[in-house]
């Protein structure tokens, strides 16, 4: 029997009806690829700007680092991991990185404050925000062993200008005082105030130098992936290639702990809400099943005295919810569209809305909603559709299964 | 003719079809009022974290003191100030504010030494209920400080463990003393986290060597019915010696940040009623559609247009009003249950984290006011009688031969 044919006959047969549930639908998939993809897009942005501002998407480090950073610990084969490591594939860039905390003096002043050194040969501005975000000067070339890039907030506090001259002090690894002197090459602005405020860019020779660090030795290497969302399969292969090694192998989400919380957590609380709106079009998609199926008893009663059996009408009824579905997402995807097409492409800037920076754990975020979709998403929400239309059917179907024949054709 | 008694007749006819319709209203009113309490919880939250926890409604100073901070910029008759506020319906706690350096072990970072009143400052914002780690101050306890937890994780240090604080006293001298942590707390905001160092007010003077005066005082309505901008007029008005700021002007990102957030919550609210008002608006027409043949028998025995749009308007009070009574029975208990006990995200979460420098807590409360439960109802009013009208006004008006044969 073509029961998919009767499916769609009866729903064309309550055309108005139909179509304003269908729409309901539609509009559910319209809500729900707007949330998505807007918490998609803004996710992927803060996860790459929190990996170029050091960490990357994959970290390399000394064992115990990540809970307990501290300058004495060195990460010696630094380089050969950072020149194996441009060579797997889904790897496309790593740098080798140290970072810690430092006393800056210019003057009489000094503040307190953290380093990032790294090699100008290595550093390009796409895997890192600090020489992305020079406003002034530029960065350090690889022959300036004295070069200092520093943030636009520290550099006031500290009444610093190009060419002027900045006192690091650090301890070194055995725990001795050690003091360098600097000239500061650039100035940059990231937005994000603790960011702007205490942080300051060396050469990576210098500060090995320094610290007394071996000449391959670094803090850590941070790997660059092509999609973020490949790191712990990374992890895993990297691991199991340098297991025996002396290393810690941590994707973005043990290093940036704060962020990855967060993360997580506006995507539950963005899917709750998304999911009360999905019941409720499913609340309204069983209410129109079920009146149909209450007033086709008559009808439905008969085709069972002609041989229909119950499974089969049962089957109708769950097929009729499919076709809803199938409508629905084409009305969906119809009004969708256009949507997504100009909020992928342009989004909506609230730039001139905030008037500062806007930052979430520790991250700043772009006041700009645009969206990205990725493709686990997209097959969620089409999942998610089916689901509710046919599970709001099932009730309707039972129904209508256990109609009995002949009395429901003596009813009026 | 009793129109009423009618269209409870015709109501308790249809059975089946009345409480198909009214169930379906009442379950999207329910979760309508339920959304309507979770998003209010959120910005309430939001607000009670970014002004309740450490700013205040409004902060008083010594005049400059916000342009550039400095230890001897005091207010100096500070009891008989909160006196004054007292009166007026605030509360107020001084504080004592200081730079300085704290070092444990080899680490050492910058910190911004903080000297509260123990009692009032519990009256006007929660700071003391938000230790993450340890314990809040304790009056006999003056070596104990309380940190942020950043400047925690950067000074390495647990509780319990020492700390050397030293600074600039007021006297000129090299101010330099030993400390325990006795608290870590969540977080309470960017700068706070990061740099913040807390104290008794007594212990703060001690290590400063200043006798008199605080920097600060922060202040609280003692009812949220008072209008806080004209009070500080008045304020600044009696107080020509002191600055009066309220939480706006000392932080206008934050208030632009409020308005704009309230803005998407309406968009919120907006686009779940647009789901609840395609399903009353669908399951109207269908129960009044439906019935025109019934309809054109009533009129064929002589009963008026207007007399059956009545009925049919009636009907439809009749079923949103049952459709609301269940709506309020389902979701106001179920937003009160979650404004005590709290949706929990915390295994998400290391630890707390800060949004645009605001403390956030993976904790969600419904906060269930009358706006979240009269909206609603009005609303779900509002729609039905929009759905109903076209339908009825059909039925008045069609020949009741055509609604007879009407399908």
């Amino acid at each position: 029997m073509r029961i998919h044919t009767m499916a769609c006959r009866s729903l064309r047969r309550n055309l108005r009806r139909s179509l304003i549930t269908a729409f309901s639908i539609g509009f559910g998939v319209f809500l729900a690829v707007t949330f998505t993809a807007s918490g998609d897009y803004s996710y992927t942005n803060m996860i790459e700007t929190s990996a170029v501002m050091g960490l990357g998407h994959v970290t390399l480090q000394p064992v115990g680092y990540n809970d307990s950073p501290s300058l004495s610990m060195e990460l010696a084969e630094a380089e050969m991991f950072h020149r194996e490591l441009t060579a797997i594939p889904g790897v496309e860039a790593a740098r080798a990185r140290i970072a810690g905390q430092a006393m800056f003096g210019a003057g009489a002043k000094s503040v307190g404050g953290a380093f990032m050194a790294i090699d100008p040969d290595q550093e390009t501005p796409a895997y890192n925000l600090l020489t992305r975000s020079i406003t002034q000067g530029a960065l350090f070339d690889s022959d300036d062993e004295r070069g200092v890039l520093v943030g636009e907030r520290m550099a006031k506090k500290l009444k610093l200008r190009l060419g002027k001259k900045l006192i690091i002090t650090v301890t070194d690894k055995n725990g001795e005082i050690a003091s360098e002197l600097t000239r500061v090459r650039g100035i940059f602005r990231t937005g994000e105030h603790s960011v702007d405020s205490s942080l300051v860019l060396l050469p990576l020779t210098m500060v090995r130098k320094l610290l007394r660090y071996g000449s391959d030795s670094a803090t850590y290497v941070s790997v660059y992936l092509e999609d973020h969302r490949q790191a712990t399969e990374m992890v895993n292969y990297l691991r199991t290639r340098w297991g025996q090694k002396d290393v810690e192998i941590l994707p973005w989400q043990k290093t940036q702990g704060e962020l990855a919380g967060l993360v997580a957590v506006d995507r539950l609380f963005n899917y709750l809400l998304q999911l009360l709106v999905g019941l409720v079009i499913a609340a309204g998609i069983m209410n129109t099943m079920l009146m149909s199926v209450l007033e086709r008893k008559r009808e439905l009663g008969i085709m069972m005295a002609i041989g229909m059996r119950p499974g089969q009408v049962v089957g109708l009824v769950l097929a009729e919810s499919f076709w809803l579905a199938v409508v629905g997402l084409g009305i969906g995807v119809l009004i969708t569209a256009p949507w997504f097409y100009y909020m992928a492409v342009y989004g909506i800037d609230f730039t001139s809305l905030m008037s500062d920076e806007y930052s979430a754990g520790g991250v700043v975020v772009e006041p700009v909603m645009k969206f990205r979709l990725y493709r686990e998403s997209a097959a969620a929400i089409i999942g998610v559709v089916f689901t509710l239309t046919i599970a709001a059917g099932i009730y309707p179907a039972i129904r209508a299964g256990r109609i009995p024949p002949v009395d429901s054709i003596k009813e009026i | 003719m009793n129109l009423f008694r009618l269209a409870i007749k015709n109501v308790l006819r249809s059975r089946q079809r009345s409480a198909v319709t009214v169930s379906a209203m009442a379950f999207a009113g329910a979760i309508m009022i339920f959304y309507a309490s979770l998003l209010e919880g959120w910005y309430v939250a939001m607000k009670q974290n970014a002004i309740g926890l450490e700013m205040g409604e409004m902060q008083v100073h010594a005049k400059g003191y916000r342009d550039d901070p400095d230890l001897y910029k005091l207010v100096t008759d500070e009891k008989r100030l909160v006196g004054v506020l007292r009166k007026k319906g605030l509360l107020a706690a001084p504080r004592l504010i200081g730079g300085g350096l704290a070092a444990a072990g080899s680490n050492s970072a910058g910190v911004m030494i903080r000297g509260i009143d123990l009692e009032l400052e519990q009256q006007v914002t929660l700071l003391h209920r938000h230790v993450w780690h340890g314990q809040w101050l304790a009056g006999d306890d003056p070596a104990g400080v309380v940190i942020g937890r950043k400047l925690a994780k950067s000074l390495a240090v647990k509780v319990g463990d020492e700390l050397v604080l030293v600074g600039q006293a007021a006297d000129g001298s090299m101010a330099n003393d030993l400390y325990r942590v006795r608290g870590i707390l969540k977080s309470i905001g960017a700068a706070t986290d990061s740099g913040g160092l807390i104290m008794s007010g007594a212990a703060f003077r001690q290590f400063m060597s200043l006798e008199n005066g605080v920097h600060e005082l922060v202040v609280k309505r003692i009812s949220p019915a008072l209008e806080l901008t004209p009070l500080a007029q008045e304020l600044r008005g009696r107080l020509d010696t002191l600055e009066v700021h309220t939480w706006q002007e000392l932080q206008p990102v934050l208030a632009r940040l409020f308005e704009m957030s309230n803005i998407s919550l309406v968009i919120m609210l907006l686009i779940t009623y647009a789901a609840v008002g395609i399903l009353t608006l669908n399951a109207m027409l269908m129960s009044v559609f439906e019935r025109i043949p019934e309809f054109g028998v009533m009129k064929a025995l002589g009963v008026s247009g207007l007399n059956l749009f009545t009925l049919i308007v009636i009907e439809t009070l009749i079923l949103t009003t049952f459709a609301v009574t269940l709506s309020l029975v389902v979701g106001v208990p179920l937003s009160y249950h979650f404004s005590r006990v709290p949706l929990d995200f915390s295994w998400l979460l290391e630890s707390s984290t800060t949004i645009a420098g605001i403390a956030f807590e993976p904790q969600w409360y419904c906060h269930l006011n009358s706006s979240s439960v009269i909206l609603p109802t009005l609303f779900m009013y509002l729609v039905a009688l929009i759905a109903i009208f076209y339908p009825a006004a059909k039925a008045a008006l069609i020949r009741p031969v055509q609604a007879i044969h009407h399908h």
